[in-house]
């Protein structure tokens, strides 16, 4: 195809040396004119053709060698996700993309979690609680090794932990309650606390409890030597992440496909195209509005929307002194709000959530009916203080550019009518960081608060939201130092409730991930994998594969 | 000659004057990577503990001639959040920007040139007023349609003839090259059509001008037909104008491709330095700034003396005594 | 060329330029309605200050009604373009863009004449160091680009329409000065200027009097290309969010969010980008017309008016 398009352009061009040779010999300038133009908008189209030409048979050709490798390629699947790392240090960088793509992939914590947000075992294989809660001892599997070859023992697990708390890294307060953590011999690993805390084995299937190789040199930022049943073959910053099998791993999770590529596309137009094309085989997670392609395309698609434990927290400014530091206020907001449309909006996979503690974190109960959508209710609220649409009061809302303007939008129509000019301020995550979240200086912010556990934040005073509720604090204390789930649960619910009826914020809605894959892909969890994203099961069946 | 060493001094002075206003601008930005580092649930400690460990609190003063040091010796410093030298990151995002661009540029003077040459040569006004028309149109395109348009077109998943890759870069980047490629086409077609009109403009009013002038008169009287004389005697004339144009467009193509990056999801040197300021990484974003700022002034530099070697009735013209006349 | 200006700096100087404005508009703009395209943009342009206006009282739907339950809707009887990602009428808000757009071109435009005049007048000054340093920079000045710029100015300002006045009109202002220079220079060091001099006329007197009528032409020109290219610049620095804010209506920010429907309803990119090209297009048409029609030159309905006002002079 490209050789017939060569010979035309070939032709095209002797033609218009032999036209102009010509013309330029005919001593007739009104014949020449107009044939110059046309040559050269002839030679500009015959241009274009030749170069659309060549690349559409290079196409084909790229094309048959792609299916041609076919066969072989389900040794490889491509992952769409969004959010991307800037780097591999999670001693210290912040983001749930770190944990997503290494916490079970590369590097393994002494306990893990599952995607019921429970605590299952990892490098200990078993573990026991002493009665009085202090003391913690675990059981460490046998014959294990990090991907450098190097033994994996007790000496690592105590010293990756000590380290963190010595250098401060990331996490690093979770772990206040932990007096001295020891390697009793090569298996066992003991660890001793000040105070019973109830979160802590929890705390240690996240970042606090991870194990590094102790002996082990190497650039923190852009590799990563881990235990687990992959390794980091390439990372780009920003971009994508390459993992291959580690040979070495010593566990029962071994990576099913050999490589799995991770690549972030931030943008949702070129994140569906990616999956419509066959560019990746799954993406996770997907806008629930531009899912439709795939959802009305059963045969070729699997569409899901899975439980997380991300909080969309409409945060006030609670501190005396803010304009919103009268309760009615809060709850004229809180009624007016129409969480149905907001999450109709967002294409209706989310879920409402009338409190600060999600469905998958402990202490989690239905608290939606204490705010119902109530617009007469807001507005006498509203009326009490002294405003009405007439005479609104002038709040301003500022959040991160991360979470579109779409939001900020509907907010603003939707609190219009009971009285409040919603002033919306979109900014950048670095903006909302010292504004909001360090100086304090705010009305009304917007975060999605996506951490499991982070239900601290309202008993710490000098947090942002600037809540201080002595109950509240009493009740988490209580629940932390509880030597039972049972018992922990119910004081956490109990503060909830207190919190939610306090109206320090509004959950607009519990964010539930839409992960879409194509057909054949197996093994890929749904739920939670925003944080933990276990990827040795993930396979792509070439049954599938070759049907379509 | 004067003129050159001029036009030197000047440049080394601009460059100084950037850095400083650059390193400046950058330290009245609200947060820092420290904060981001330490993300939305870290105590006020550890954010205070990074600070200091990543060396934020150090002097200013201090941190300025650290920084303009290193540059002098070619070293333009390491992300403080990735870890990797600026100059591989600014390597990797110009090896997407820069074969896109040249390779617009490229379909732009192809597209633009003739049809500009064509444009004066038609005897017929109505010819003329087409191509004008056509000329006009292609320059009032924003970019983010015409690139939607040619998705609309030809991109893979949503396009009425689906051939194309429409948006990101293959995952092994330039090891993949057909595939590098392929997803440069539509953004440089993009590209090279808002800039071919405004090319061909360019060309329609440099040879316009020339056209009427002695020169080609001079040329015809000497048995050249029209044609030629525009051809061989205008084009020449021209050419300088011309350099100087295509040189600029090149520059501001650098940065000006940003939006059309963004659509096709290319991680470019515009995208690239959009991130790092939004990640605060400073000490990235002033050496991206300095050396964008730096290619500006070369390529400036280089298309006025160029301008000046070209134009033969420049020769002996120095910038100041043209002033002065 | 250069004979055109010589011609017209006998011909303009202010007073005359000031003598009967309303008639002279008039002139002009009757010259320009008669040719083809002067029409097409005098209608396109007089549409769009229409419907600004318009858009000001009335719009089809409030552009705060959002619908939650009817996002992403296809166009409809109540929604001509269909609905955004909030339910909010995309028709509306193409339409309450063209206020937000016109307030950019004049203040942009507005920018970069005051700017670029600045630098003519340092560029034609006496004072021959001031000139050739003012040459010199802003050669350098002129290759940086104007994204680079918005892109630096929008991170202490955040996106707003000052970014997008403030680098847009940096750029043209340079670009301006660099093509009205010849004009001004032989303005400048014409024997009126000369005279003036010699009677004692201050320097902005002669720029207001003598300078500026001579370079109409090309400032009509210039400034109508960078209104037209000022609305491009609009639509691509919102849509990269260091441009019009969010909620402010923009036709950029239209094309920002038919961006985002591109799967969901390939068809309604067609509009805001359809708009932002005919109005672009009329722009850029307009100044050629109006140099046209302004230039005593070309257009001989002027050089009546002037030769009767001559006479008028003469009683």
């Amino acid at each position: 195809m490209s050789q017939d398009n060569g010979a035309h352009a070939e032709s095209g061009a002797t033609g218009a040396t032999t036209d102009a040779s010509l013309a330029s010999r005919a001593k007739n300038p009104k014949k020449n004119g107009p044939k110059w133009w046309l040559i050269s908008l002839i030679a500009v189209i015959v241009a274009v053709a030749v170069v659309i030409g060549v690349t559409l048979a290079y196409a084909k050709k790229d094309n048959g060698t792609a299916s041609g490798n076919g066969a072989a390629q389900a040794n490889t699947v491509t992952i769409g996700l969004k959010l991307a790392p800037t780097n591999l240090d999670i001693r210290n960088t912040a983001g749930s993309a770190l944990d997503q793509i290494l916490i079970g992939n590369v590097y393994e914590g002494i306990v893990a979690r599952d995607s019921k947000n429970q605590v299952t075992p990892a490098i200990a294989s078993s573990w026991e609680e002493s009665k009085d809660g202090l003391t913690y001892t675990f059981h460490l599997n046998k014959n294990m090794v990090f991907s450098n070859g190097d033994t994996l023992d007790a000496e690592d697990v105590a010293w990756s932990i000590n380290e963190l708390i010595a250098k401060q890294y990331h996490d690093a307060d979770a772990l206040e309650a932990v007096s001295k953590v020891e390697a009793k011999d090569a298996d066992t690993v003991v660890i001793t606390l000040k105070t019973p805390n109830s979160n802590l084995l929890w705390t240690l299937t996240g970042r606090a409890g991870l194990v590094f190789d102790k002996d082990a040199k190497y650039d923190l930022k852009t590799q990563a030597v881990g235990s687990g049943p992959y390794t980091v073959a390439k990372f780009v910053e920003n971009d994508s992440i390459t993992l291959k099998a580690n040979e070495k791993y010593w566990g029962k999770n071994k990576a099913k496909t050999p490589t799995i590529v991770v690549k972030y596309l931030a943008d949702d137009n070129a994140a569906v195209n990616a999956l419509k094309s066959g560019d990746v085989q799954v993406l996770a997670p997907i806008t629930e509005n531009l899912a439709e392609p795939f959802t009305s395309d059963p045969s070729k698609y699997v569409v899901k929307a899975g439980d997380g434990t991300d909080k969309y927290v409409l945060g006030f400014n609670n501190a005396s002194g803010s304009k919103l530091a009268d309760k009615r206020i809060r709850q004229a907001i809180r009624y007016a709000i129409n969480h149905d449309e907001l999450i109709a909006s967002r294409g209706g996979a989310d879920k409402a959530l009338g409190g600060p503690i999600p469905s998958l974190d402990p202490g989690y109960e239905d608290l939606t009916d204490l705010y119902p959508y109530d617009q007469d209710k807001a507005k006498s609220l509203m009326a009490a203080v002294g405003y009405s649409e007439d005479k609104p009061l002038e709040l301003t809302l500022t959040y991160a550019n991360i979470y579109g303007t779409e939001l900020g939008d509907q907010l603003r129509s939707q609190l219009k009518p009971i009285g409040i000019d919603l002033k919306v301020n979109v900014v950048e995550f670095s903006t909302w960081l010292q504004d909001v979240y360090t100086n304090h200086d705010f009305d009304i912010s917007l975060v999605d608060h996506n951490e499991s556990h982070d239900f601290y934040t309202w008993t710490d005073p000098t947090y942002y939201f600037g809540y201080d509720n002595k109950d509240v604090q009493k009740l988490y204390a209580e629940g932390i130092a509880a030597t039972t789930d049972k018992e922990r649960d119910a004081k956490f619910a109990e503060a909830a409730k207190l919190i939610s009826e306090d109206a320090p914020a509004d959950w607009l809605f519990n964010y539930r991930i839409t992960t879409a894959t194509a057909k054949g892909v197996e093994g890929f969890p749904f739920d939670l994998n925003q944080t933990v994203l276990p990827l040795y099961n993930v396979t792509y069946s070439l049954a599938e594969f070759s049907q379509k | 000659m004067r003129f050159v060493i001029r036009r030197l001094l000047l440049f080394v002075v601009a460059l100084f004057g950037i850095s400083v206003v650059v390193f400046a601008a950058l330290r009245i930005l609200p947060g820092d990577v420290a904060s981001i580092m330490a993300g939305i649930n870290a105590p006020a400690s550890r954010v205070a503990q990074l600070r200091e460990q990543l060396g934020l609190n150090r002097p200013l003063v201090a941190q300025y001639f650290d920084w303009m040091g290193a540059l002098v010796t070619g070293d333009f410093g390491t992300s403080i959040l990735t870890g990797r030298s600026v100059t591989a990151l600014i390597g990797a995002r110009a090896s997407i920007t820069f074969p896109l661009i040249i390779v617009g540029l490229l379909i732009a003077m192809l597209i633009g040139l003739p049809l500009g040459c064509a444009a004066v040569l038609a005897r017929s006004p109505r010819v003329r007023m087409a191509f004008h028309v056509l000329a006009i149109i292609g320059g009032s395109v924003p970019a983010l349609w015409g690139g939607l348009l040619l998705i609309l077109l030809f991109g893979k998943g949503v396009g009425l003839v689906g051939i194309l890759p429409s948006q990101g870069f293959p995952l092994d980047g330039w090891g993949e090259p057909v595939g590098a490629m392929l997803s440069l086409i539509l953004p440089a077609f993009t590209v090279g059509i808002i800039v071919g009109a405004s090319l061909m403009r360019y060309t329609r009013a440099a040879l316009g001008d020339l056209a009427n002038s002695g020169y080609i008169d001079m040329a015809r009287s000497c048995g050249m037909t029209r044609t030629q004389a525009v051809l061989r005697v205008g084009l020449r004339l021209a050419m300088p104008q011309l350099v100087s144009v295509i040189g600029l467009t090149f520059a501001s193509m650098v940065t000006g491709v940003m939006v059309i990056e963004n659509l096709f999801a290319l991680p470019g040197i515009g995208n690239g330095l959009v991130t790092d300021v939004g990640n605060r990484d400073l000490i990235a974003v002033q050496s991206e700034l300095f050396l964008l700022a730096a290619f500006f002034l070369t390529i400036g530099l280089i298309v006025d003396v160029l301008h000046r070697l070209l134009d033969p009735r420049l020769k002996n013209a120095s910038g100041v005594s043209e002033v002065s006349a | 060329m250069s004979n055109n200006t010589q011609i017209t700096v006998s011909h303009n100087d202010g007073g005359r330029l000031r003598y009967g404005f309303a008639g002279r508009a008039a002139i002009v703009l009757k010259t320009m309605w008669r040719r083809g395209e002067g029409k097409f943009t005098l209608i396109v342009l007089a549409l769009w200050l229409v419907v600004a206006l318009i858009s000001l009282i009335w719009t089809p739907q409030s552009l705060w009604a959002t619908d939650g339950y009817h996002v992403w809707a296809k166009p409809s009887a109540s929604h001509w373009l269909g609905t955004d990602g909030t339910g909010a009428d995309v028709f509306s808000w193409l339409m309450a863009g063209s206020r937000t757009n016109l307030l950019i071109v004049v203040l942009t435009v507005a920018f970069s004449a005051l700017w670029g005049l600045l630098l003519v007048s340092a560029m034609v000054a006496r004072a021959s160091a001031l000139a050739s340093a003012s040459v010199v920079v802003i050669d350098a000045l002129i290759s940086i680009p104007t994204v680079l710029l918005a892109l630096i100015l929008a991170v202490p300002l955040g996106a707003s329409i000052t970014v997008i006045v403030i680098a847009c009109g940096f750029g043209y202002g340079l670009n301006l000065a660099r093509v009205a220079r010849p004009s001004a220079l032989l303005a400048a060091r014409s024997s009126y200027v000369e005279s003036a001099l010699a009677n004692g006329a201050s320097g902005w007197r002669i720029l207001v009097s003598h300078i500026i009528p001579n370079i109409v032409p090309v400032l009509a020109v210039q400034l109508s290309l960078s209104a037209g290219t000022a609305v491009l610049a609009e639509s691509g620095l919102t849509y990269l969010g260091i441009g019009v804010p969010s909620g402010m209506p923009s036709w950029g920010h239209s094309l920002a969010t038919s961006v985002k429907l591109i799967n969901v309803f390939p068809l309604t990119v067609l509009w805001p980008g359809l708009v932002v090209t005919v109005v672009v297009v009329a722009l850029n048409i307009f100044g050629d017309v109006l140099r046209d029609a302004i230039d005593p030159v070309t257009n001989p309905a002027l050089r009546q008016t002037a030769a009767s006002a001559e006479k008028e002079d003469e009683r």
